[in-house]
């Protein structure tokens, strides 16, 4: 999967977590970005990646996530 | 600017979805809350300018906590268990390891205004502890931390001459002993079930300790001992708190309540604090934790 495919995923997991069908994801959106990005909804955001992704982040991935990029790139570096 | 906007603002750079949920928690707050607030932090700026910190080391530390947490969360939410099996365990790699215990407590000290529900539970205990100081000559903090609790209590029992603060971890008493006024205070450090005194206590406070033991029932059976029989209890406790040092999962409050009642206490008053905004029931259903303080007799 490269990272464009990963985003479009991660797109659809936002808009279901975070309940907007208005979300466009960036490499770059931040919390800032999108009001419902809360810190609650941060770890439904989360969860619901490892489970769709089959993959597991470590803790110090989980504190880097900064902005959507830094989760795309966790993906892609699992692979 | 205020202490607490230069803390959030400051908090917003370093992690923003943390920050809007600080926003939201002080955004309820009446002017009451925001003065007690401001001068709480002017008296720990004072503390953290006498060890030769500052407030970024602060929130380094505190932001440590929230990493910690997060991660500890994203495992429970899947998981439904605590990460935690082991007291020694913990013991070793937390208690025990000043690297961790230090930014841990530092962070929990500035935790006390910026989580809603350890404001009000101090507030609870301010309002219902003196009801019982007439009756308390002796005084004993079990897990003293910080010592947040130790502070007031030295305020309003005025009848107590010596407080007894004990804590397994030597860098929580060492935070304790500059952040209270420790004159009046004998430091103990040691396991609360290893502790042995002749005398017993009038009144008895033990704050955050009960989720951190594999036994909890055995720890209240304990402090039953402690206590004289006519004394006062009063102790803290969270439901689902994912955390680096908590071992006793409570689902709920009356699972709290089971062990108080099995370990022979009654409860005299409680209160419920949610750390999100909803009801405790709705808490309890969505798995997100709840602060439960009750005040207990023989
Ligand atoms: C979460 S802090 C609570 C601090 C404060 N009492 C409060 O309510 O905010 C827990 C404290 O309990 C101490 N502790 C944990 N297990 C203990 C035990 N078995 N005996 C004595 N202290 C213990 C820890 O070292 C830590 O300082």
């Amino acid at each position: 999967m490269d990272k464009a495919e990963i985003l479009k995923k991660l797109n659809d997991i936002f808009i279901n977590t975070l309940d907007n069908a208005d979300i466009v994801l960036k490499m770059e959106t931040t919390a800032a970005d999108i009001e419902e990005w809360d810190s609650l909804r941060h770890i439904m955001l989360v969860v619901e990646i490892e489970k769709t992704m089959k993959t597991k982040f470590t803790s110090k991935e989980i504190t880097k996530f900064k902005n959507v990029g830094d989760i795309v790139n966790s993906i892609e570096a699992k692979k | 600017m205020t202490i607490l906007e230069d803390i959030i603002s400051r908090v917003e750079e370093l992690n923003p979805i943390h920050a809007k949920k600080i926003r939201k928690n002080i955004s309820g707050q009446n002017q009451e809350f925001l003065n007690k607030a401001e001068n709480f932090l002017k008296d720990y700026m004072q503390f953290l300018t006498k060890h030769g910190k500052d407030l970024d080391y602060a929130i380094d530390c505190y932001l440590k906590l929230i990493d910690d947490m997060l991660y500890e969360t994203i495992r429970f939410m899947t998981s439904k268990e605590y990460s935690n099996s082991s007291f020694q365990d913990v013991n070793t790699r937390i208690y025990d390891n000043p690297e961790v215990m230090e930014y841990h407590m530092q962070g929990l000290l500035l935790s006390q205004f910026l989580w809603i529900q350890h404001y009000k539970i101090l507030e609870f205990f301010l309002e219902n502890a003196p009801k019982h100081q007439d009756k308390t000559g002796n005084y004993l903090e079990v897990g003293a931390g910080h010592g947040i609790f130790l502070n007031s209590a030295i305020d309003l029992f005025s009848k107590v001459d010596s407080f007894t603060a004990l804590d397994i971890s030597k860098s929580s008493i060492e935070i304790a002993k500059n952040f209270v006024d420790s004159s009046k205070v004998r430091f103990v450090h040691s396991d609360i079930l290893k502790f042995e005194e002749q005398d017993t206590f009038d009144f008895i406070t033990m704050g955050e300790v009960l989720e951190h033991v594999e036994n909890p029932i055995g720890l209240l059976e304990k402090l039953k001992s402690l206590l004289n029989d006519n004394g006062i209890t009063f102790i803290t406790t969270p439901t689902n708190a994912p955390a680096i040092d908590h071992i006793y999962l409570f689902r709920n409050a009356e699972e709290i309540r089971e062990v108080i009642r099995k370990s022979g206490f009654q409860i005299i008053s409680e209160i419920q604090v949610p750390s999100e905004d909803m009801t405790a029931e709705e808490a309890h259903e969505k798995g997100i934790s709840v602060m439960y303080g009750a005040f207990l007799k023989k």
